[in-house]
């Protein structure tokens, strides 16, 4: 079942155009990947996604229903999931309500994942009460996919999760993802430039160059590292 | 810039894409407004000239506000501080230096006084780091400031003229010139002098805003820190703009006295004052230089009738004015009025119309939440 | 002894009325970024109402009090649909539009009313001390004032609502793509600031007169406490009202209402050139230093 597609989407700030003609689809239970460098647009193509950017052509259809039209926060609550670039945790408010945030997500489920996050990620349980400002890049990265994860949404949408993050935080939270989706068989799209994210996470990826997506790639393409790394800045 | 050609040479120099108006049909225009202008004494008498007078006032004023914030964003609540100051400075030079040589000083000196305010108050508020919202307020403050102080300087003297409190300070008659030259100016010479610096300001303040200097304002006005960034020393050229503006305000405040011979606080200082320009620019347009001239000449001459007809209703008529123009028309009425009609011609009246009318209908549909039912309801609706 | 203890009383109102005026206006300033500059007359709207309530309706005071919060609430929410969501984004149209609907209000209530209205009683009767004495209504209005801040703060950390408005100030975007009704926080607030603007005008009416161009003063007054106060809605308020209040009173009592008046506004205006984000703005970044110097 296809869960987002996006047709011929176009948008950008202004009046020139970021993205040009966007096709894509993504598979329940698909983890995707978009690698690109940098200024291709994927931040563009993830604010697009949530409905934080409009676009000016084309549709986005998400669960079967056409969403172009609709508001980024009425978006979410269909059930997407939105980690953005840097976190963007809210630094004055505590863990706890950072993460109660999350809970709009899916407004018509009365289920959250709390336990499933708090097991993920169990400083965040330690510091339940501390403000979301005070804690590492790391921790916060972590803050920012428990939120998305609480309020149980069928699709998780990563901007650059690797971003901002030392390494091996990185690859835990590249295996935490997996993990996410092994078991609760969240849909995941996410917009990555480092490969080792990209080789762990993706099942498949689609590359794109100035605002378009000009290949798609296979798992096994993923993993030849010449193939992929002509798509990055590599 | 439309389908009007650009006369080359002189004119040139005064059109540009900061202004509405540019061709030889605008030129036509002008000239005639100019020469109606000029035969409108003659043809209602010298009452009528006289009402006319003062609004053409006003519209000094309005042309100060529409330069500092259309072009340049600054939303100020102080012209009216400037142009109260620079009417202070009048009375107080003419009153102490009794001649027609003091006079004619007298009316440099005032201007120069409303462009120092400026200057000063500009560079408490620009190099101090104050921002948007924050430089309004502080011009607010200030001209609220000026009313307080002003209403209770009663027995306060600059050389020999008292500052009369609340009852302001008069003068005489206004008789300029030096030695055998002199020249005593009344109406209706009062009212062509008026007209005719009005124009020279109007035509200076096109030429300047569409030099590359009003280009960088713009630029500033759209986006200050872009601005910044290209290498515009961004506090200079706003602390220019604004003195600049008061000066504009200070002759305001020159012709106002030639045409009231006196003044008082609460008409130039109280917030009510203040809030009229914001007004006549709002609704006149806030990015051209014709549309506030035109604005507050109207709207003065609809107030003051209204004042006379029906007292209660003006000011509720005002506020109305200024929240349907928002709301309605946020670039003001001149470019409303120019891209309907720019609008009708390229559609003609009846598909102009129901074209209209849709976008319309559509507009108000995405305001209030989508033309999408959300997640209560789970209806898909057919575009 | 006798002359402080009339300062003091002086101070108190001074401080009250500052503080019941502003917090309206610092909540929607500090959440939407709106400048109400009609906010002057929603306190005289909460005025009126009570007038009405007690003299037309006949209603004991308190429910007079109560029916005007309310009144004022359902009006505040009336105004953002109409004219405050049009200028989202465009802070100097929203003060143009607030500022027309400002001479409506004032000029329709002199239509619709009068010049003035029949003044209501003051509670609670007063106490003397020596040859003075001093109506009790000002202490329950200062225990009215420290009462509202204390409930805006268990309102903006209690409450989902307060979450989510602080959510949306910290961040806007990031609040609507979790799924945060914002269109709806901003509704809520500016209602919320409206009710307290109502809530200032009931419980002034009984000690100042009632008139259509009231609201002026309290809008110098608020944007005064706000500026100077900075961002913390609750500590801001507060501190910029005890601070305020303290400079009002000792500069009137020695020099008459209007130096207190021009005094008020030179310091604002030192305030905002000097500390940018006023007290607690200037707290805050105070704070901030020392934590990283700390590390």
């Amino acid at each position: 079942m296809t869960v987002l597609s996006l047709d011929g989407v176009t948008a950008g700030y202004g009046s020139t155009p970021v993205l040009r003609e966007i096709d894509l689809a993504i598979e329940a239970g698909e983890i995707v990947g978009v690698v690109g460098k940098n200024g291709v647009g994927k931040t563009t193509l993830m604010k697009t996604v949530t409905g934080l950017l409009e676009p000016t052509a084309g549709t986005i259809t998400y669960d079967g229903r056409d969403v172009t039209g609709l508001t980024a926060d009425a978006r979410a609550r269909s059930g997407i999931g939105y980690i953005p670039q840097g976190r963007d945790i809210f630094p004055d408010l505590t863990v706890e309500q950072n993460l109660r945030m999350g809970e709009h997500v899916n407004a018509d489920g009365d289920v959250t994942r709390y336990e499933e996050v708090y097991d993920l990620f169990p400083v965040l349980e330690e510091r339940a009460g501390q403000d979301g400002g005070t804690l590492s890049g790391g921790q916060q990265q972590m803050l920012a996919i428990g939120r998305a994860l609480v309020g149980d949404p069928d699709l998780l949408l990563l901007d650059e999760p690797s971003e901002g993050v030392q390494p091996s935080i990185v690859d835990q939270i590249s295996e935490d993802i997996r993990a996410i989706n092994d078991e609760l068989g969240t849909t995941v799209l996410f917009v990555e430039q480092n490969l080792g994210v990209i080789q762990t996470m993706a099942d498949r990826c689609y590359a794109m160059e100035r605002g378009t997506i000009v290949d798609e790639l296979t798992s096994a393409e993923i993993a030849d590292e010449d193939a992929i790394a002509s798509h990055l800045a590599i | 810039m439309g389908t009007d050609a650009f006369p080359t040479g002189v004119l040139g120099r005064f059109e540009g894409p900061n202004t509405v108006g540019s061709g030889t049909r605008f030129w036509a225009a002008l000239a005639v407004t100019v020469v109606a202008l000029l035969a409108y004494p003659s043809v209602v008498g010298p009452f009528a000239a006289g009402q006319l007078t003062r609004y053409l006032v006003s519209a000094f004023l309005a042309l100060s506000l529409a330069f500092v914030w259309g072009y340049a964003g600054i939303l100020s609540f102080g012209q009216n501080a400037f142009y109260g100051l620079s009417g202070y400075a009048f009375a107080v030079v003419v009153g102490n230096l009794a001649s027609p040589l003091g006079t004619t000083v007298g009316v440099g000196v005032a201007i120069l006084f409303g462009a120092l305010s400026a200057l000063v108050l500009g560079y408490f508020m620009f190099y101090g780091g104050v921002r948007d919202v924050y430089v309004t307020i502080t011009t607010l403050v200030v001209t609220i400031v000026l009313n307080t102080y002003g209403k209770t300087a009663s027995q306060v003297f600059v050389g020999s003229v008292n500052l009369g409190g609340d009852t302001g300070v008069g003068i005489g008659e206004i008789t300029l010139g030096a030695g055998p030259a002199t020249y005593t100016l009344v109406q209706p010479a009062t009212y062509y002098v008026i007209v005719a610096v009005l124009l020279a300001t109007y035509l200076g303040l096109r030429a300047l805003v569409n030099s590359d200097f009003g280009r960088v304002m713009v630029a500033i006005r759209e986006d200050e820190d872009r601005a910044e960034m290209l290498g515009y020393d961004v506090k200079f050229r706003k602390l220019v703009v604004f003195t600049i503006g008061g000066g504009i305000a200070g002759l305001g405040g020159v012709t106002y006295m030639a045409w009231g011979y006196s003044i008082t606080p609460e008409v130039v200082f109280s917030a009510a004052a203040a809030a009229y320009p914001v007004v006549w620019v709002s609704v006149g347009g806030r990015k051209t230089l014709s549309g506030p001239i035109v604005a507050a000449v109207a709207i003065e001459w609809l107030r003051t009738t209204a004042s006379v007809q029906f007292p209660e209703f003006a000011k509720i008529g005002v506020g109305v004015l200024m929240i349907a123009s928002i709301l309605l028309l946020p670039d003001g009425v001149v470019p409303g009025l120019r891209g309907a009609s720019r609008y009708f011609d390229r559609h003609g009246l009846a598909d102009g119309s129901r074209l209209a009318i849709d976008r319309a209908r559509r507009a108000v549909g995405r305001r209030v939440g989508g033309p999408i039912a959300v997640d209560e309801s789970s209806e898909v609706v057919q575009e | 002894m006798v002359n402080g203890l009339n300062l003091a009383f002086q101070y108190l109102q001074g401080f009250s009325v500052l503080v019941l005026a502003a917090v309206g206006l610092a909540i929607i300033f500090g959440i939407m970024g709106v400048i109400n500059l009609a906010h002057g007359e929603f306190i005289m709207v909460g005025a009126y109402a009570t007038v009405f309530g007690y003299h037309d309706l006949g209603l004991p005071l308190v429910a007079s009090m109560a029916l005007a919060v309310g009144v004022t609430a359902a009006f505040g929410m009336v105004v953002e649909r109409l004219l405050i969501k049009r200028t989202y984004g465009r802070l100097f149209d929203s003060m143009v539009v607030t500022l027309g609907l400002s001479l409506v209000l004032s000029q329709g209530m002199l239509v619709l009313r009068g010049t003035s209205e029949p003044s209501v009683p003051t509670p609670f009767g007063t106490i003397s001390y020596g040859a003075f004495s001093q109506s009790v209504y000002r202490v329950a209005l200062a225990l009215a004032a420290v009462a509202v801040l204390v409930g805006v703060y268990w309102l903006f950390t209690r409450t989902e609502y307060g979450i989510r408005a602080r959510a949306t100030i910290q961040d806007e975007g990031t609040a609507r793509a979790l799924g945060v009704r914002t269109e709806r926080v901003y509704s809520t607030t500016f209602a919320i600031g409206s009710a307290l603007a109502g809530l200032a005008g009931a419980l002034l009416a009984p000690i100042v007169s009632v008139t259509p161009t009231m609201g002026g003063t309290y809008l110098v007054k608020s944007f005064v406490v706000v500026v100077v106060g900075g961002p913390s809605v609750v500590l801001g308020t507060g501190l910029s009202g005890g601070l305020l209040g303290a400079v009002d009173a000792v500069v009137t009592n020695v020099y008459g209402q209007t130096a207190g008046s021009i005094v008020l506004l030179v310091v604002t205006v030192v305030v905002i050139r000097f500390f940018q984000d006023g007290v607690t703005g200037f707290t805050d970044r105070v704070r901030d230093r020392l934590a990283r110097e700390g590390t």
